[in-house]
């Protein structure tokens, strides 16, 4: 009887260490990245703690930027599937070629990704500070410029600031790089091209850009009002970029309107 | 006296303010930039953005809004009709004329390695820096195609390295430059896996896609690139001696798409080297990659890669509110490109050998009813129309051998709007018909000519389609469902008078 007892003792034992070690093994993958994240400062890279700290409001923005034809807040825009989307170039006239409105796109995309991640590099290099102070650093920051560059598959944000610690001996960090995978730049080559197209015959054509970019999908949506909305998706990424230009309209049916 | 000068006076100084306030109202003004964002556009006044500059003549005529090349220094681009202000609010630098006409706009062919591109020689001078590599810039290859077509690969060959005691004999599969720049011993044309190297790298089932390569290439024991993928030859030891030419190497000429054995994929035949997707690839005899198959089904007829085909929302004609389409088929997917609105532009195909090119292309119907000769009608280079034989415009019957010209895709436009010019433009088409009669002898009338106008006589059914098809021809008019087959407001009436 004792016997039997003990056994079932151990049994209940090991059922109990099973469950704990599942509860534990489950806490550590739902939780951990968060706790990671919180906690997971190394005070010797602090460009590491940037990089993660901005990746992801770089991404979200310039995904945004890409799908509105380079601007964050696009000003002179068409409305395609309740989307804002920049014209790159226009003319309100019929049977004439379109004036181009952004001409230096790869910078003004640039400009743009700058202007859009001011407060959360202000938010993160805050942070990146706290985390010092919590350590019981005297953090000093000297602000600099932001640069942006949009890079053959990648984009590389640099904030040119010099960051010094005090406590053990004096430690200088300078040039925090954030770089994200993407491939806008590719994108932008082909955008002005198309652009060009516009300008010189009003249209362009999407299949000579298939035939000799296979990763990547043009696709031409022609509006009522003579708009082409341009989308240019990159096929293995599914990165986007969509442009409205208006060029070469032609007056529908036998309207006269604009001539 | 003086009361009447002075209410001429009133009257004229009435009139010219009238006059004035006229001429502003709707003179076209010339904006630097309009209140919507658009730079240098030729609009009405209250669309102007007064803190820009504006003009009362066209922006041709100005000297804020001429157009001209703006060229990027930074990225050796430049871009035709531009403004001066919208170039340099970005620090471009501006010039008048068209990019063809500037010296450093000339494009050549800019050759980088095994990668070509057809840009301007600062913007090859700008890859060089931004890739590392050397560049060659070439004027003689005019366009982009011969650009792209002159492409050639830096030899590659065996790059060994001297004998270890933890590795043995390695090496690296390279080209000759990259080689000596890690003092290799190299051995061009030569791959890693020939027995005479004596490396440690050998034979193996493995294949790999290469990034910018159709092709499905074998791998060595080292993770070498060797030869074309070919099963055949995966136990000839010559086949992973020395490198063997695409053009030398299994099934080269086609797409080799879904082969089982045969990795020498070309994209413009319709493959390219993809991993193996169980249940979208047939499975490779050796390795996980295959030349996938990207044509395209659709609607239950299969396409080729770079095919492409018209579709239209109505089967038989243009009906009011139905649109021509161009249907793409490109790396396993059709996309749909709707060509412009109200039949301004119609889809043209047209197939050589069962491969269809189809392309929208404006809708050249503007002259078709001017025209008086079926020759002239159905020159498809001039426009497009279509010769309706025995018709005569607002004149019934027509003479023997009389014959209108109308366009071939009617032309589509807003009959819906009070201002628009429905009336007059399928007033074009309307036709009076008179019936004659004639007293019969004893009593009642006889009809003695156009008795087909006359709804239920024979050859009345014939008669209306006649009428009708013209009448739709011309445009949305006549009586006829629309594309999503509903019915117009105005039928058609025959009526006895």
């Amino acid at each position: 009887m004792i016997k039997r007892s003990d056994k079932s003792g151990q049994v209940t034992i090991f059922i109990i260490i099973a469950v704990v070690i599942v509860v534990v093994g489950l806490l550590a993958f739902f939780v951990y990245p968060r706790i990671q994240t919180e906690t997971g400062f190394d005070s010797e890279n602090p460009s590491v703690f940037i990089q993660n700290c901005m990746e992801k409001e770089i991404e979200n923005n310039v995904e945004t930027i890409s799908l509105q034809g380079g601007s964050l807040e696009p000003e002179f825009y068409y409305m395609y599937d309740n989307s804002k989307i920049e014209y790159l170039c226009y003319t309100n006239k019929d049977y004439l070629t379109c004036v181009v409105q952004q001409p230096m796109l790869k910078q003004h995309i640039e400009s743009e990704i700058k202007n859009s991640i001011v407060n959360s590099e202000k938010l993160c290099f805050e942070k990146l500070m706290q985390n010092y102070i919590e350590q019981g650093e005297n953090p000093q920051i000297i602000d600099g410029m932001t640069y942006v560059k949009l890079l053959p598959n990648k984009i590389e944000v640099t904030f040119d600031k010099i960051l010094t610690l005090a406590k053990e001996g004096s430690q200088r960090y300078e040039n925090f790089k954030v770089v994200v995978d993407n491939n806008l730049y590719e994108l932008v080559g082909i955008v002005n091209s198309i652009v060009e197209w516009e300008t010189v015959y009003g249209d362009a054509d999407t299949s000579s850009y298939m035939t000799y970019y296979p990763n990547l999908k043009v696709e031409k949506k022609k509006q009522d009002d003579g708009t082409t909305v341009y989308i240019l998706t990159e096929r293995d990424s599914e990165n986007k970029f969509q442009f409205a230009s208006r060029s070469m309209a032609w007056p529908s049916g036998y309207g006269v309107t604009n001539a | 006296m003086r009361k009447k000068f002075l209410m001429l006076l009133f009257g004229i100084l009435l009139f010219g303010s009238f006059v004035f306030l006229i001429q502003t109202v709707s003179a076209t003004v010339c904006a630097e930039k309009t209140l919507s964002g658009a730079w240098c556009q030729d609009v009405e006044m209250y669309e102007v953005d007064t803190e820009h500059r504006y003009s009362q003549t066209s922006c041709d005529a100005t000297s804020y809004c001429k157009l001209g090349t703006c060229i990027n220094n930074e990225e050796g681009t430049c871009t035709g009709n531009t403004a001066q202000k919208t170039c340099e609010q970005n620090n471009g630098f501006w010039k008048a004329g068209k990019p063809v006409d500037i010296p450093q706009c000339q494009k050549g062919c800019c050759l980088m390695g095994d990668q070509a591109s057809f840009v301007t020689q600062t913007r090859c001078k700008m890859f060089a820096s931004l890739y590392s590599v050397t560049v060659d810039f070439r004027t003689n290859l005019g366009n982009e195609f011969m650009c792209l077509s002159s492409i050639t690969s830096d030899v590659k060959g065996a790059c060994v390295f001297g004998e270890s005691e933890e590795f043995g004999r390695t090496c690296n599969f390279v080209t000759q430059k990259e080689c000596l720049d890690s003092e290799g011993e190299f051995h061009t044309g030569i791959l890693c896996s020939a027995e005479s190297l004596n490396t440690v790298c050998g034979p193996s089932d493995q294949t790999t896609c290469i990034p910018g390569k159709d092709e499905v290439y074998f791998v060595d024991t080292c993770g070498n690139i060797a030869n074309v993928y070919d099963s055949s030859r995966r136990n000839d030891p010559t086949y992973w001696t020395s490198v063997v030419s695409v053009e030398n190497s299994c099934g080269y000429g086609s797409s080799n798409a879904d082969s089982k054995t045969c990795g020498n994929c070309d994209y413009f035949s319709g493959s390219t080297c993809k991993a193996y997707k169980r249940g979208q690839d047939v499975s490779p005899s050796l390795g996980d990659n295959i030349c996938r198959n990207l044509d395209c089904k659709y609607e239950g007829k299969t396409y080729s890669h770079g095919e492409t085909w018209c579709a239209t929302d109505t089967k038989n004609n243009d009906l009011p509110g139905s649109q021509h389409y161009v249907l793409k088929c490109y790396n396993n997917e059709v996309t749909v490109e709707p060509c412009a609105v109200k039949r301004a532009e119609v889809c043209i195909q047209e197939s050589v050998e069962d491969f269809t090119s189809a392309s929208c292309r404006t809708n050249m119907w503007q002259d078709c009813t001017s025209i008086d000769n079926e020759k002239d009608c159905l020159n498809d280079e001039q426009r497009y129309c279509e010769w309706v034989k025995d018709y005569e415009w607002n004149t019934y019957p027509a003479e023997k051998d009389s014959g209108v010209c109308v366009p071939k895709y009617a032309p589509g436009f807003d009959f819906w709007n009070a201002e628009s010019e429905a009336e007059s433009i399928c007033g074009l088409a309307t036709v009076t018909c008179e019936v004659k009669y004639e007293k019969g002898l004893l009593d009642g009338w006889d009809v003695v000519a156009n008795e087909e106008c006359l709804p239920g006589s024979s050859g009345h059914k014939e008669w209306l389609n006649k009428m009708e098809n013209v009448c739709s021809a011309i445009g949305d008019c006549g009586s006829s469902l629309n594309y999503i087959k509903q019915k117009g407001y105005n039928e058609l009436n025959v009526t006895k008078v």
